[in-house]
């Protein structure tokens, strides 16, 4: 039993850290925002060709065979670095979808959208109901997942496709109407669990946002000084860090063991997910207020990374089950092992 | 990263399983401390039978010499029973025993090691004074050199378990010239020493676990000083490379089985409405079910502390993020259980099994004071973790 990082699992987080540093620095991650395009399709490319969109499938069908833990660090460090795109519906659709649909997932070709339908039927042969689509303006095809299954389906098939004020301005949602859609692909949540997969690579992202925050305060509370003392020897400065830093170690410990329990295909595979989903938004968005109140002024401009991470959060908090369905989950399923 | 206990170590854990369960205590720990000496001491003595006693002491001194991840299956399983850990022999297998250890003489050693496995040798900790809490190296206690002996005057508090123990490691000061954590020295003190008066201090839950302790020139033979004069304050660290998170795991486990707990309870008893069960009252199955979140990440956060700790020389400061979130979330689980019960638990009283939940409320609010302070731990976290300046 371990529950460290491998030498192996080590380098995986500090190529992609690498390789976000340097395709997505804050000045370019700017520029895309004030282009509205927010994903960059050579990127996209790029991602297709490490293998990130096939991280965690096996080898025949085109992935690099790796687990769900590994998919969470790619997750977490996408989370930190505020990498815009539908990485996580794509992710999971590429465990959907298969022949050459698969291949042009993984290779970045094509990009997916996560599709949010409430009230609604989902099913392997029909889909029916009002949705939200996230990424609508990037994406070619939509994943609409649920604890019973996951169905991809064209989003150029939905009606009445209109684009909403998004709190986040690096993803674009709009609402859709599905009326008698034919899925293209269906996966059963019996077969893949891929609902319990897609709320444990949120809350990798939430845990990567939250580190985030908590840096980018430290680093603030270090630097900034007034009356001739940098702000982080104040107490009330000191001890909202710790606080973020107490949230964010949870959510990342949490999240890890919610992967690693689906990678040996425990019991308490649902229950952990949950814990994890529920964990690490509450540090994404609580760390993300608490930064921006220990950033003072500069915390509340639109230059400073604070409110991207704090609207990140409140979408992550939404995508792949809401926090009430998540406690909800949490309270019915016997405890963990 | 890997979840699985080694095949060795599930072995391992039937042993400890079967063996906890013929031979641990059925009944419930009395409150009162001459009862409460009786009752840890019968059980310390029992282990110690069994060959369970000082698991993580080193076999040459008759520990069991367990690795971390057995320590920590030990662990889990004692609190499984209802055994939090934290008995009156805690000091002496935790802190004075493993000093000792590393620091003490062949003497000393033979004098007490023995005396404390057997269950024979109770101790307490002399620390904390009136004036110096969390800011322990400006303590005051003041000793003398005086021919072999220390003659000792000054006062201690908060001391655990005082009018039981047989043995107290005693903080001193004996150099007033030196920098502070310079000038004191660690000894062993035998509390039945002419000269020491004890008085218990009543607890908000109505026990007296602790003392006040006063000493009027009590004389110590200079051959109890572990380490050297002045040289103290480096003997009381050296046993934080004993402490490995491992013994944290009862805690831990303890919390989880009361959470369990409030949800049966709730399953079984009305809710606000009187009449449906509690689980369906929105707010109570939101908090239930929050706590059981936060508890699975304290596991994970326990569990890979342990990691990090059987990869390093010296635990680092990482161990205060897990005492804080536990000390947090401990009391919003007791906050929940005086919700959840309601005017019964506050009126009345409420027991279940051996859980006297009044009593246990009234607990968990030492979590965030007991073995330092949230405060203290955040300026470590703030300081150490995140490099904040002092």
């Amino acid at each position: 039993m371990d529950f460290l990082l491998t030498s192996e699992q080590d380098e995986i987080v500090s190529s992609v850290n690498t390789f976000l540093g340097t395709e997505l620095p804050h000045a370019r991650r700017r520029e895309l925002l004030a282009e509205g395009a927010v994903v960059d399709d050579d990127l996209w490319r790029k991602c297709g060709s490490l293998g990130w969109f096939g991280l965690g499938l096996g080898e025949a069908v085109g992935g690099v065979g790796y687990g769900l833990t590994e998919e969470a660090l790619l997750f977490r460090e996408i989370g930190r670095h505020l990498a815009p795109g539908p990485y996580l519906a794509t992710v999971l659709a590429a465990r959907v979808a298969s022949g050459p649909q698969q291949s042009a997932i993984l290779d970045g070709s094509v990009q997916v959208a996560l599709v949010a339908m409430q009230r609604a039927d989902v099913g392997a042969d029909r889909v029916e109901g009002s949705a939200l689509v996230y990424d609508h303006r990037v994406a070619d095809l939509g994943l609409i997942v649920n604890p019973g299954g996951a169905a991809l389906v064209e989003l150029a098939r939905f009606s009445e496709t209109t684009p909403a004020p998004s709190i986040d301005p690096s993803i674009s949602v709009a609402t859709a109407l599905a009326e008698g859609l034919q899925p293209v692909a269906y996966v059963s949540g019996a077969d893949d669990p891929i609902f319990v997969r897609g709320a444990v690579l949120v809350a990798a992202m939430a845990s990567g946002t939250a580190e985030a925050t908590r840096d980018l305060s430290a680093a603030h509370a270090r630097s900034r000084v007034q009356f001739g003392k940098p702000i982080g020897v104040h107490q009330a400065v000191k001890h909202a860090c710790t606080d973020m830093a107490v949230r964010a170690e949870a959510a990342a410990m949490q999240t890890f063991v919610a992967a690693m329990t689906l990678d040996n295909d425990r019991l308490d595979a649902a229950f952990q997910a949950s814990a994890a989903k529920v964990v690490a938004t509450d540090a994404a968005l609580e760390n993300a207020r608490a930064a921006i109140q220990v950033h003072g002024g500069l915390g509340f401009t639109w230059e400073h990374d604070s409110h991207l991470h704090m609207k990140r959060a409140h979408l992550l908090d939404h995508m792949l089950g809401s926090r009430r369905e998540h406690l909800a989950t949490l309270i019915d399923l016997p405890p963990a092992q | 990263m890997d979840l699985d206990l080694p095949p060795d170590l599930v072995d391992f854990r039937d042993e400890v399983r079967t063996w906890l369960d013929e031979h641990a205590p059925k009944e419930p720990r009395p409150r009162k401390s001459q009862a409460v000496r009786e009752f840890d001491a019968a059980w310390q003595h029992t282990q110690w039978e069994g060959g369970w006693a000082g698991i993580n002491w080193p076999v040459e001194y008759g520990g069991r010499g367990l690795s971390l991840l057995q320590q920590m299956v030990w662990y889990e399983e004692y609190a499984r029973l209802g055994f939090s850990g934290i008995d009156c022999f805690f000091v002496a297998l935790q802190h004075a025993g493993p000093t000792l250890i590393v620091r003490g003489d062949k003497a000393q050693k033979s004098a007490h090691l023995p005396l404390i496995l057997r269950g024979d040798e109770v101790w307490a900790q002399g620390f904390s004074e009136p004036n110096a809490g969390s800011d322990l190296g400006s303590l005051q206690t003041w000793a003398e050199v005086d021919g072999d002996e220390l003659v000792v005057t000054g006062q201690k508090v908060w001391t655990s378990f005082a009018d039981i123990a047989d043995m107290q490691e005693l903080l001193v000061r004996t150099n007033r010239e030196a920098p502070k954590h310079k000038g004191i020295t660690w000894v062993i003190c035998d509390m039945h020493s002419p000269g020491i008066e004890i008085r218990p201090i009543a607890t908000i839950d109505g026990d007296a676990h602790f003392a006040e302790v006063f000493y009027d020139e009590v004389r110590i033979p200079l051959s109890n000083v572990v380490g050297d004069i002045d040289d103290g304050w480096s003997v009381a660290m050296s046993t934080l490379s004993f402490e490995r998170g491992t013994a944290f795991t009862a805690s831990q486990v303890r919390l989880n089985e009361t959470v369990e707990q409030l949800i049966t309870l709730a399953r079984e008893r009305p809710g606000p409405d009187g009449r449906r069960p509690a689980i369906h009252d929105e707010e109570l199955a939101r908090r239930l079910a929050t706590a059981r979140a936060e508890v699975a990440a304290l596991r994970s956060m326990t569990y890979a502390g342990i990691s990090r700790n059987s990869r390093q020389e010296m635990p680092g400061p990482e161990g205060s993020i897990l005492k804080l979130f536990y000390a947090e979330l401990g009391q919003r689980v007791y906050r929940l259980a005086v919700d959840l019960l309601g005017p019964e638990l506050v009126c009345l009283g409420v027991t279940t099994g051996i859980t006297d939940w009044q009593h246990d409320y009234l607990g968990s609010y030492a979590f965030s004071i007991a073995g330092g302070t949230s405060e203290i731990m955040k300026n470590i976290i703030g300081e150490r973790v995140l490099g904040l300046p002092r």
